[in-house]
């Protein structure tokens, strides 16, 4: 296996970690989005950033399917047509499959660059989706949904990647 | 494969399952399927059922928050604004005491006039208190979630109304809570009656009113209404779903010529739809049977009788 050498020798992922952190963050979207954000057309969703982060990093736990199951959850949770998320985190996560092995050669603003493009297609399949339905116009709000999760990919990578970063072995004399 | 990560023994040659890509073929066709399912044949009703009713203790671990939220407002809410809004319910109870006393003696007449002319009694509607919880996340559609669901009776099509006016109706109802499509919904249309001149029209909700304000619309208005702003419109009671008579809205505007040929008139719904927290959900009235039905078909048949006559 080639390596990027930006990247360091990680730990192997938690399982429990990552479906923790998926489980968590649909959980916490619903709280902020009951309790604060109501129909804000520019919240970011949260949930899409954790799964392409996932997807991207571990592809071969966290796929297509995972996608799908979570977005018929989101559809159900939001009352919208059954299947809406559902197609559009299909799409991004197959996407997100396919850059997985490019993606992590680039530094941060590029692959933050790289999944808004992610992003984008995801909030314009809904939007199309809802168009053909018979409700909702474009609005220029929705963009920032996208550029929001783009710009909190670097916190994601830190933050979802902290586990790995540890030593294998901790070692208090020794520096990392 | 994880890039940089020493976890797993390597990946199997041969048998990796389907590719991504076949997975993705069956999964946005199975979406696809759901989506028609859902709109155009109204069959996704089971899937979606069971699904909430998975999602359910996530939907209630998540409203947590919240309530704290609520509950430590109310419980450092100061003493003084308590004892303002306290001052405020009393004086508005005293109006209405007033009011439910005339409505009392105006109930009776009404029961003894219609014994008199022979008409069926007009049946008091079944109501429950309900609590909105949140707003659903779509940006193109107004609707909410109230705490109150199918174990506790509630109907689809039931009315919902806060303390000044109808709020909206019941469109899907779960095991433990239930959506509420607001008047303001761009689908959303309610009969109304208005209340001075006693004509009758349809309301449909206008979301991207002006000013960031929701409003309603009165379509198919001719343009020699006879509509004036301030008028009230209140429920017709024609549909067989809302009861008759509960207010829903002021007439805030009206354009005699509008666009196309009908007058344009635009209600301010008179229920706090951005900021109401306690609702009544008003049971629909049912469709009143037997004698009428005979009636309706036949006021039904006459048109296509005089369309196949030439």
């Amino acid at each position: 296996m080639i390596m990027s050498p930006r990247q360091p020798l990680l730990l192997p992922a938690n399982p429990v970690f990552i479906w923790g952190t998926l489980v968590g963050v649909l959980l916490f979207e619903m709280a902020l989005q009951m309790a604060l954000l109501g129909r804000a057309a520019w919240a970011p969703d949260l949930l899409a950033l954790t799964l392409a982060f996932w997807v991207v990093h571990q592809p071969r736990r966290v796929g297509v399917g995972v996608g799908f199951v979570l977005g018929l959850l989101i559809d159900v949770h939001q009352g919208a047509l059954l299947g809406q998320h559902a197609l559009a985190y299909s799409v991004m996560c197959y996407l997100a499959v396919v850059i997985h092995r490019r993606l992590l050669w680039f530094d941060w603003k590029r692959q933050a660059l790289h999944v808004l493009m992610l992003f984008v297609l995801a909030h314009a399949l809904q939007w199309l989706v809802r168009a053909l339905a018979g409700d909702g116009g474009p609005d220029l709000w929705m963009l920032m949904a996208p550029l929001w999760q783009a710009a909190l990919w670097p916190l994601a990578t830190a933050l979802l990647l902290a586990p790995q970063r540890r030593a294998h072995d901790p070692d208090a004399d020794r520096p990392l | 494969m994880p890039l940089g990560t020493i976890d797993q023994p390597p990946p199997p040659f041969f048998k990796q399952g389907p590719s991504a890509l076949s997975r993705l073929l069956v999964l946005s066709a199975l979406a696809l399927l759901l989506m028609v399912l859902d709109t155009r044949l109204q069959m996704a009703a089971p899937l979606r059922q069971s699904l909430a009713v998975a999602l359910a203790p996530l939907q209630w671990l998540a409203l947590q928050p919240l309530h704290a939220v609520r509950w430590s407002g109310q419980y450092l809410g100061s003493l003084e604004a308590a004892q303002r809004e306290a001052a405020v319910a009393r004086a508005e109870l005293v109006r209405q005491v007033e009011r439910a006393a005339i409505v009392e003696h105006l109930a009776q007449e009404n029961r003894e006039l219609r014994t008199l002319l022979g008409l069926r009694e007009r049946l008091p509607a079944q109501s429950r208190a309900a609590q909105i919880l949140y707003q659903l996340a779509d940006p193109a559609r107004q609707r909410v979630v109230i705490n109150i669901g199918q174990q506790d009776g509630v109907r689809a099509g039931s009315a919902v109304m806060d303390g000044f006016g109808v709020l909206g109706q019941v469109t899907r109802v779960y095991w433990g809570s239930a959506e509420v499509t607001l008047l303001t919904d761009a689908r959303q249309a309610i009969p109304v009656i208005n209340t001075r001149t006693g004509q009758r029209s349809l309301a449909f909700g206008l979301p991207l009113g002006g000013a960031g304000q929701s409003r309603m619309e009165l379509r198919f208005e001719p343009s020699a209404t006879q509509a004036m702003v301030g008028d009230v419109l209140t429920t017709s009671g024609i549909d067989g779903v809302y009861p008759p008579g509960l207010p829903v809205a002021q007439i805030e505007q009206v354009t005699n010529v509008g666009a196309d040929g009908f007058a344009q008139v635009l209600a301010l719904p008179l229920a706090r739809v951005d900021h109401a927290l306690h609702v009544l959900v008003i049971d629909p009235v049912g469709r009143p049977v037997a004698n009428d039905a005979p009636a309706a078909a036949a006021a039904n048949a006459q048109p296509r009788s005089v369309r196949t006559a030439p």
